[in-house]
Protein backbone atom coordinates (compact mmCIF):
# COMPACT_ATOMS: atom_id res chain seq x y z
CA UNK A 1 0.00 0.00 0.00
CA UNK A 2 1.34 3.41 -0.91
CA UNK A 3 1.79 5.91 1.90
CA UNK A 4 -0.88 8.25 0.51
CA UNK A 5 -3.35 5.37 0.10
CA UNK A 6 -2.77 4.41 3.70
CA UNK A 7 -3.53 7.96 4.82
CA UNK A 8 -6.68 7.98 2.65
CA UNK A 9 -7.81 4.72 4.22
CA UNK A 10 -7.23 6.11 7.73
CA UNK A 11 -9.08 9.34 6.96
CA UNK A 12 -12.02 7.36 5.53
CA UNK A 13 -12.14 5.28 8.69
CA UNK A 14 -12.22 8.41 10.86
CA UNK A 15 -14.75 10.17 8.62
CA UNK A 16 -17.15 7.20 8.73
CA UNK A 17 -17.40 7.61 12.49
CA UNK A 18 -18.04 11.36 12.40
CA UNK A 19 -21.51 12.98 12.39
CA UNK A 20 -22.78 13.37 8.83
CA UNK A 21 -22.82 17.19 8.85
CA UNK A 22 -19.07 17.52 9.58
CA UNK A 23 -17.90 14.31 7.95
CA UNK A 24 -16.73 15.73 4.65
CA UNK A 25 -15.30 18.91 6.09
CA UNK A 26 -13.25 17.24 8.80
CA UNK A 27 -12.24 14.43 6.46
CA UNK A 28 -10.90 16.86 3.87
CA UNK A 29 -9.05 18.85 6.48
CA UNK A 30 -7.59 15.75 8.08
CA UNK A 31 -6.40 14.48 4.72
CA UNK A 32 -4.59 17.77 4.01
CA UNK A 33 -3.08 17.90 7.51
CA UNK A 34 -1.80 14.34 7.47
CA UNK A 35 -0.53 14.80 3.92
CA UNK A 36 1.44 17.87 5.00
CA UNK A 37 2.89 16.03 7.95
CA UNK A 38 3.82 13.04 5.84
CA UNK A 39 5.66 15.30 3.40
CA UNK A 40 7.44 17.04 6.26
CA UNK A 41 8.50 13.69 7.76
CA UNK A 42 9.81 12.55 4.37
CA UNK A 43 11.68 15.82 3.83
CA UNK A 44 13.28 15.44 7.23
CA UNK A 45 14.32 11.88 6.46
CA UNK A 46 15.56 12.95 3.01
CA UNK A 47 13.53 10.37 1.10
CA UNK A 48 10.11 9.77 -0.46
CA UNK A 49 7.14 9.15 1.89
CA UNK A 50 6.78 5.45 2.57
CA UNK A 51 4.42 3.07 4.30
CA UNK A 52 6.43 3.06 7.55
CA UNK A 53 6.25 6.85 7.84
CA UNK A 54 2.50 6.82 7.16
CA UNK A 55 1.90 4.09 9.74
CA UNK A 56 3.95 5.97 12.35
CA UNK A 57 2.04 9.12 11.58
CA UNK A 58 -1.44 7.66 11.92
CA UNK A 59 -0.44 5.69 15.01
CA UNK A 60 0.74 8.91 16.60
CA UNK A 61 -2.48 10.59 15.60
CA UNK A 62 -4.55 7.97 17.40
CA UNK A 63 -7.14 5.27 16.88
CA UNK A 64 -10.07 6.46 14.75
CA UNK A 65 -12.46 6.07 17.70
CA UNK A 66 -10.26 8.26 19.90
CA UNK A 67 -9.81 10.85 17.16
CA UNK A 68 -13.55 11.05 16.65
CA UNK A 69 -14.23 11.41 20.37
CA UNK A 70 -11.93 14.44 20.50
CA UNK A 71 -13.99 16.06 17.73
CA UNK A 72 -17.26 15.40 19.50
CA UNK A 73 -18.88 18.02 21.68
CA UNK A 74 -18.08 17.74 25.34
CA UNK A 75 -20.79 15.79 27.07
CA UNK A 76 -22.06 16.08 30.61
CA UNK A 77 -21.89 14.06 33.78
CA UNK A 78 -24.88 11.81 34.22
CA UNK A 79 -23.75 11.43 37.82
CA UNK A 80 -21.71 14.30 39.27
CA UNK A 81 -18.19 13.18 40.23
CA UNK A 82 -18.87 14.28 43.81
CA UNK A 83 -21.94 12.01 43.93
CA UNK A 84 -20.18 9.00 42.44
CA UNK A 85 -18.90 7.53 45.75
CA UNK A 86 -22.38 7.84 47.30
CA UNK A 87 -23.92 6.27 44.20
CA UNK A 88 -21.54 3.31 44.38
CA UNK A 89 -22.17 2.95 48.11
CA UNK A 90 -25.97 3.08 47.74
CA UNK A 91 -26.03 0.74 44.75
CA UNK A 92 -23.82 -1.77 46.57
CA UNK A 93 -25.92 -1.58 49.74
CA UNK A 94 -29.22 -1.95 47.84
CA UNK A 95 -28.10 -4.86 45.66
CA UNK A 96 -26.21 -6.51 48.53
CA UNK A 97 -29.16 -6.16 50.91
CA UNK A 98 -31.68 -7.59 48.44
CA UNK A 99 -29.39 -10.53 47.70
CA UNK A 100 -28.56 -11.07 51.36
CA UNK A 101 -32.26 -11.13 52.29
CA UNK A 102 -33.44 -13.36 49.45
CA UNK A 103 -30.54 -15.70 48.64
CA UNK A 104 -30.80 -17.71 51.88
CA UNK A 105 -34.05 -19.19 50.51
CA UNK A 106 -31.95 -20.96 47.85
CA UNK A 107 -29.65 -22.45 50.47
CA UNK A 108 -32.61 -23.39 52.64
CA UNK A 109 -34.02 -25.33 49.68
CA UNK A 110 -37.28 -23.36 49.46
CA UNK A 111 -36.28 -21.92 46.07
CA UNK A 112 -33.98 -22.86 43.21
CA UNK A 113 -31.07 -20.71 42.13
CA UNK A 114 -32.53 -20.14 38.66
CA UNK A 115 -35.92 -19.12 40.13
CA UNK A 116 -34.12 -16.78 42.53
CA UNK A 117 -31.94 -15.31 39.76
CA UNK A 118 -34.84 -14.46 37.42
CA UNK A 119 -36.76 -12.80 40.26
CA UNK A 120 -34.89 -11.29 43.23
CA UNK A 121 -31.35 -11.90 41.97
CA UNK A 122 -31.46 -10.16 38.61
CA UNK A 123 -34.22 -7.85 39.86
CA UNK A 124 -31.77 -6.34 42.38
CA UNK A 125 -29.93 -4.79 39.45
CA UNK A 126 -32.91 -2.46 39.04
CA UNK A 127 -31.54 -0.57 42.08
CA UNK A 128 -28.51 0.87 40.25
CA UNK A 129 -30.88 1.85 37.42
CA UNK A 130 -33.27 3.62 39.80
CA UNK A 131 -30.33 5.33 41.52
CA UNK A 132 -28.92 6.49 38.18
CA UNK A 133 -32.26 8.20 37.50
CA UNK A 134 -32.19 9.77 40.95
CA UNK A 135 -28.63 11.11 40.67
CA UNK A 136 -29.08 12.10 37.04
CA UNK A 137 -32.09 14.21 38.07
CA UNK A 138 -29.97 15.86 40.79
CA UNK A 139 -27.16 16.52 38.31
CA UNK A 140 -29.65 17.95 35.82
CA UNK A 141 -31.11 20.31 38.44
CA UNK A 142 -27.59 21.52 39.29
CA UNK A 143 -26.75 21.94 35.62
CA UNK A 144 -29.84 23.99 34.76
CA UNK A 145 -29.61 26.08 37.93
CA UNK A 146 -25.92 26.94 38.40
CA UNK A 147 -24.74 28.94 41.38
CA UNK A 148 -25.24 32.65 40.75
CA UNK A 149 -21.79 34.30 41.13
CA UNK A 150 -23.36 37.43 42.69
CA UNK A 151 -25.72 35.88 45.20
CA UNK A 152 -23.67 32.65 45.67
CA UNK A 153 -26.82 30.57 45.62
CA UNK A 154 -28.74 28.53 43.11
CA UNK A 155 -32.02 29.84 41.80
CA UNK A 156 -35.02 28.49 43.68
CA UNK A 157 -33.04 27.41 46.71
CA UNK A 158 -34.18 28.41 50.13
CA UNK A 159 -30.95 28.06 52.11
CA UNK A 160 -28.70 30.93 51.25
CA UNK A 161 -25.59 30.86 53.38
CA UNK A 162 -24.34 29.22 56.46
CA UNK A 163 -26.19 30.72 59.41
CA UNK A 164 -24.88 30.88 62.99
CA UNK A 165 -26.59 28.74 65.60
CA UNK A 166 -27.56 31.67 67.76
CA UNK A 167 -30.30 34.23 68.20
CA UNK A 168 -27.80 36.96 68.84
CA UNK A 169 -27.41 38.35 65.35
CA UNK A 170 -29.43 40.38 62.89
CA UNK A 171 -31.20 38.38 60.17
CA UNK A 172 -31.01 41.48 57.98
CA UNK A 173 -27.29 40.77 57.63
CA UNK A 174 -27.94 38.00 55.15
CA UNK A 175 -29.55 38.24 51.77
CA UNK A 176 -32.94 36.64 52.05
CA UNK A 177 -34.43 34.49 49.36
CA UNK A 178 -36.87 36.29 47.06
CA UNK A 179 -40.43 36.40 48.34
CA UNK A 180 -41.72 35.00 45.04
CA UNK A 181 -39.43 31.96 45.26
CA UNK A 182 -40.38 31.25 48.86
CA UNK A 183 -44.09 31.53 48.07
CA UNK A 184 -43.66 29.15 45.16
CA UNK A 185 -41.80 26.63 47.32
CA UNK A 186 -44.47 26.80 49.99
CA UNK A 187 -47.21 26.45 47.36
CA UNK A 188 -45.47 23.41 45.82
CA UNK A 189 -44.94 21.78 49.22
CA UNK A 190 -48.61 22.40 50.11
CA UNK A 191 -49.69 20.96 46.77
CA UNK A 192 -47.52 17.87 47.28
CA UNK A 193 -48.98 17.40 50.78
CA UNK A 194 -52.50 17.77 49.37
CA UNK A 195 -51.72 15.27 46.64
CA UNK A 196 -50.38 12.78 49.16
CA UNK A 197 -53.53 13.24 51.28
CA UNK A 198 -55.90 12.36 48.42
CA UNK A 199 -54.15 11.21 45.24
CA UNK A 200 -57.30 9.69 43.74
CA UNK A 201 -59.21 12.95 44.17
CA UNK A 202 -56.44 14.95 42.43
CA UNK A 203 -56.01 12.45 39.61
CA UNK A 204 -59.79 12.34 39.07
CA UNK A 205 -59.47 15.92 37.84
CA UNK A 206 -57.27 14.77 34.94
CA UNK A 207 -58.23 11.17 34.15
CA UNK A 208 -61.61 9.52 33.74
CA UNK A 209 -61.20 6.88 36.43
CA UNK A 210 -58.51 7.21 39.09
CA UNK A 211 -59.86 4.57 41.44
CA UNK A 212 -56.53 2.73 41.09
CA UNK A 213 -54.92 5.56 43.07
CA UNK A 214 -57.08 4.94 46.16
CA UNK A 215 -55.37 4.15 49.43
CA UNK A 216 -55.95 0.88 51.17
CA UNK A 217 -58.74 1.22 53.77
CA UNK A 218 -56.62 0.44 56.84
CA UNK A 219 -53.77 2.65 55.70
CA UNK A 220 -56.18 5.54 55.09
CA UNK A 221 -57.84 5.00 58.48
CA UNK A 222 -54.75 4.66 60.68
CA UNK A 223 -51.61 5.99 59.05
CA UNK A 224 -52.61 8.70 56.61
CA UNK A 225 -53.61 11.27 59.26
CA UNK A 226 -50.32 11.04 61.25
CA UNK A 227 -48.32 11.22 58.02
CA UNK A 228 -50.21 14.28 56.80
CA UNK A 229 -49.90 15.80 60.27
CA UNK A 230 -46.11 15.46 60.15
CA UNK A 231 -45.95 16.90 56.65
CA UNK A 232 -48.08 19.88 57.64
CA UNK A 233 -45.94 20.42 60.76
CA UNK A 234 -42.78 20.39 58.62
CA UNK A 235 -44.37 22.85 56.22
CA UNK A 236 -45.37 25.15 59.11
CA UNK A 237 -41.82 25.00 60.46
CA UNK A 238 -40.47 25.81 57.00
CA UNK A 239 -42.69 28.90 56.87
CA UNK A 240 -41.56 29.94 60.36
CA UNK A 241 -37.87 29.48 59.51
CA UNK A 242 -38.30 31.45 56.30
CA UNK A 243 -39.81 34.32 58.26
CA UNK A 244 -36.86 34.35 60.66
CA UNK A 245 -33.79 32.45 59.46
CA UNK A 246 -31.94 32.59 62.80
CA UNK A 247 -31.07 29.02 63.69
CA UNK A 248 -31.93 27.97 67.19
CA UNK A 249 -31.04 24.66 68.78
CA UNK A 250 -34.68 23.77 69.68
CA UNK A 251 -35.87 24.62 66.17
CA UNK A 252 -33.11 22.49 64.65
CA UNK A 253 -34.01 19.62 66.96
CA UNK A 254 -37.68 19.97 66.10
CA UNK A 255 -36.85 20.04 62.39
CA UNK A 256 -34.77 16.90 62.74
CA UNK A 257 -37.37 15.21 64.96
CA UNK A 258 -40.18 15.83 62.48
CA UNK A 259 -38.04 14.60 59.63
CA UNK A 260 -36.94 11.43 61.45
CA UNK A 261 -40.52 10.74 62.58
CA UNK A 262 -41.82 11.12 59.04
CA UNK A 263 -39.15 8.79 57.66
CA UNK A 264 -39.83 6.28 60.44
CA UNK A 265 -43.57 6.31 59.77
CA UNK A 266 -42.96 5.91 56.05
CA UNK A 267 -40.71 2.91 56.77
CA UNK A 268 -43.49 1.34 58.81
CA UNK A 269 -45.99 2.09 56.04
CA UNK A 270 -43.75 0.64 53.34
CA UNK A 271 -42.87 -2.58 55.08
CA UNK A 272 -45.87 -3.39 57.29
CA UNK A 273 -48.90 -1.95 55.53
CA UNK A 274 -50.61 -2.08 52.19
CA UNK A 275 -50.54 1.53 51.00
CA UNK A 276 -52.53 1.43 47.76
CA UNK A 277 -55.51 -0.86 47.40
CA UNK A 278 -54.45 -1.86 43.87
CA UNK A 279 -51.45 -4.23 44.07
CA UNK A 280 -50.26 -3.00 40.65
CA UNK A 281 -49.83 0.49 42.14
CA UNK A 282 -48.75 -0.54 45.62
CA UNK A 283 -45.67 -2.55 44.59
CA UNK A 284 -43.99 0.02 42.29
CA UNK A 285 -44.85 2.84 44.68
CA UNK A 286 -43.18 0.95 47.50
CA UNK A 287 -40.11 0.35 45.34
CA UNK A 288 -39.74 4.08 44.77
CA UNK A 289 -40.54 4.80 48.40
CA UNK A 290 -37.71 2.44 49.38
CA UNK A 291 -35.20 4.46 47.36
CA UNK A 292 -36.52 7.67 48.91
CA UNK A 293 -36.28 6.17 52.39
CA UNK A 294 -32.81 4.83 51.82
CA UNK A 295 -31.52 8.23 50.70
CA UNK A 296 -33.24 9.91 53.66
CA UNK A 297 -31.84 7.36 56.09
CA UNK A 298 -28.33 8.07 54.89
CA UNK A 299 -29.00 11.79 55.19
CA UNK A 300 -30.24 11.30 58.74
CA UNK A 301 -27.15 9.27 59.63
CA UNK A 302 -24.95 11.99 58.09
CA UNK A 303 -26.88 14.66 60.05
CA UNK A 304 -26.39 12.79 63.31
CA UNK A 305 -22.69 12.28 62.65
CA UNK A 306 -22.24 15.96 61.81
CA UNK A 307 -24.13 16.97 64.95
CA UNK A 308 -21.60 15.05 67.05
CA UNK A 309 -18.51 16.30 65.25
CA UNK A 310 -16.47 18.96 67.02
CA UNK A 311 -13.21 20.55 66.01
CA UNK A 312 -10.70 19.65 68.65
CA UNK A 313 -7.33 21.19 69.39
CA UNK A 314 -4.43 19.01 68.31
CA UNK A 315 -2.79 16.98 71.03
CA UNK A 316 0.38 18.85 72.04
CA UNK A 317 3.63 16.98 72.09
CA UNK A 318 5.97 17.43 74.97
CA UNK B 1 8.52 6.53 44.97
CA UNK B 2 10.62 8.39 42.43
CA UNK B 3 8.43 7.05 39.64
CA UNK B 4 5.28 8.30 41.41
CA UNK B 5 6.81 11.75 41.88
CA UNK B 6 7.84 11.86 38.22
CA UNK B 7 4.41 10.88 36.99
CA UNK B 8 2.81 13.51 39.25
CA UNK B 9 5.20 16.16 37.99
CA UNK B 10 4.38 15.17 34.41
CA UNK B 11 0.67 15.32 35.08
CA UNK B 12 0.94 18.76 36.70
CA UNK B 13 3.09 20.04 33.85
CA UNK B 14 0.53 18.76 31.32
CA UNK B 15 -2.20 20.59 33.23
CA UNK B 16 -0.16 23.79 33.24
CA UNK B 17 0.40 23.55 29.49
CA UNK B 18 -3.26 22.71 28.87
CA UNK B 19 -4.24 25.89 30.67
CA UNK B 20 -2.28 28.09 28.30
CA UNK B 21 -2.98 26.16 25.13
CA UNK B 22 -5.93 28.24 23.98
CA UNK B 23 -4.05 31.50 24.48
CA UNK B 24 -1.02 30.11 22.63
CA UNK B 25 -3.17 29.06 19.69
CA UNK B 26 -5.05 32.38 19.60
CA UNK B 27 -1.73 34.25 19.62
CA UNK B 28 -0.63 32.59 16.36
CA UNK B 29 -3.98 33.10 14.69
CA UNK B 30 -3.70 36.84 14.44
CA UNK B 31 -2.54 35.93 10.95
CA UNK B 32 -4.30 33.22 8.95
CA UNK B 33 -2.83 29.74 9.42
CA UNK B 34 -3.79 26.24 8.38
CA UNK B 35 -3.45 23.37 10.82
CA UNK B 36 -0.01 22.17 9.91
CA UNK B 37 1.53 25.66 9.63
CA UNK B 38 0.02 26.58 12.98
CA UNK B 39 1.48 23.51 14.61
CA UNK B 40 4.87 24.33 13.11
CA UNK B 41 4.65 27.94 14.27
CA UNK B 42 3.87 26.87 17.81
CA UNK B 43 6.59 24.23 17.85
CA UNK B 44 9.16 26.73 16.63
CA UNK B 45 8.30 28.95 19.59
CA UNK B 46 8.73 26.06 22.00
CA UNK B 47 5.09 25.06 22.31
CA UNK B 48 4.73 21.69 20.57
CA UNK B 49 1.15 20.43 20.49
CA UNK B 50 -0.11 16.98 19.62
CA UNK B 51 -1.95 16.89 16.31
CA UNK B 52 -4.85 15.08 17.91
CA UNK B 53 -5.25 17.95 20.38
CA UNK B 54 -4.73 20.90 18.08
CA UNK B 55 -7.14 20.14 15.24
CA UNK B 56 -10.22 19.42 17.35
CA UNK B 57 -9.36 22.53 19.40
CA UNK B 58 -9.42 24.65 16.26
CA UNK B 59 -12.87 23.38 15.37
CA UNK B 60 -14.12 23.97 18.91
CA UNK B 61 -12.83 27.55 18.89
CA UNK B 62 -14.54 28.08 15.56
CA UNK B 63 -17.80 26.64 16.88
CA UNK B 64 -17.53 29.03 19.82
CA UNK B 65 -17.48 31.88 17.30
CA UNK B 66 -13.88 32.95 17.97
CA UNK B 67 -12.33 31.99 14.63
CA UNK B 68 -13.19 32.48 10.99
CA UNK B 69 -12.10 29.86 8.48
CA UNK B 70 -12.01 29.39 4.73
CA UNK B 71 -10.74 26.81 2.26
CA UNK B 72 -7.88 27.90 0.03
CA UNK B 73 -6.23 26.14 -2.83
CA UNK B 74 -2.65 27.31 -3.24
CA UNK B 75 0.16 24.79 -3.51
CA UNK B 76 -0.88 21.23 -2.85
CA UNK B 77 -4.26 20.07 -1.55
CA UNK B 78 -7.06 22.42 -0.42
CA UNK B 79 -6.32 23.71 3.07
CA UNK B 80 -8.51 25.26 5.67
CA UNK B 81 -7.14 28.53 7.00
CA UNK B 82 -8.15 29.84 10.42
CA UNK B 83 -7.91 33.38 11.72
CA UNK B 84 -9.18 35.30 14.74
CA UNK B 85 -12.45 37.12 14.07
CA UNK B 86 -13.51 40.28 15.93
CA UNK B 87 -14.85 38.33 18.91
CA UNK B 88 -11.76 36.14 19.01
CA UNK B 89 -9.49 39.19 18.86
CA UNK B 90 -11.32 40.77 21.80
CA UNK B 91 -11.03 37.57 23.80
CA UNK B 92 -7.36 37.32 22.88
CA UNK B 93 -6.71 40.87 24.19
CA UNK B 94 -8.59 40.10 27.38
CA UNK B 95 -6.77 36.82 27.98
CA UNK B 96 -3.41 38.44 27.21
CA UNK B 97 -4.02 41.12 29.85
CA UNK B 98 -5.05 38.45 32.37
CA UNK B 99 -2.07 36.32 31.48
CA UNK B 100 0.41 39.19 31.96
CA UNK B 101 -1.10 39.96 35.34
CA UNK B 102 -0.88 36.32 36.28
CA UNK B 103 2.76 36.09 35.20
CA UNK B 104 3.64 39.12 37.35
CA UNK B 105 1.85 37.60 40.33
CA UNK B 106 3.53 34.24 39.83
CA UNK B 107 6.93 35.87 39.44
CA UNK B 108 6.44 37.63 42.77
CA UNK B 109 5.36 34.37 44.37
CA UNK B 110 8.18 32.34 42.91
CA UNK B 111 11.01 34.81 43.56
Amino acid sequence: MQAQELIESYVDDVARRLPRKVRNDVGLELRALLGDQLKAAAAEAGCQPDERMAIDLVHRFGRPDDVVSSYRERGFNLIEPGDAPLFVKLATICVGLQWALTLPAVFAGTSTFSAWWVSWGFGALAWPGALVLWFAAAAWVRRVSPVDPDTRRRPWTHWIFWLPMSEDWQPTLVRRPGAREVKLQIALAALATGFFAAPAWFLDLFVADASWARYDGDFGRWLLAPLIGLMVARLALFVAITADPRRRAPTEKLRFGLWAALVGLLYWSAFSWTIFAAPAVDAPFKAWLSVFLLVNTLQIVAWLRRARTRVRAPASRA
Amino acid sequence: MVAIRDSNAQKLETELRRGVLVLAVLSRLRTAQYGYSLRQALAEEGMPIEEGTLYPLLRRLEEQGLLASDWRIEEGPPRRYYKLNAKGARLYDELTTNWRGLVKTMDRLLD
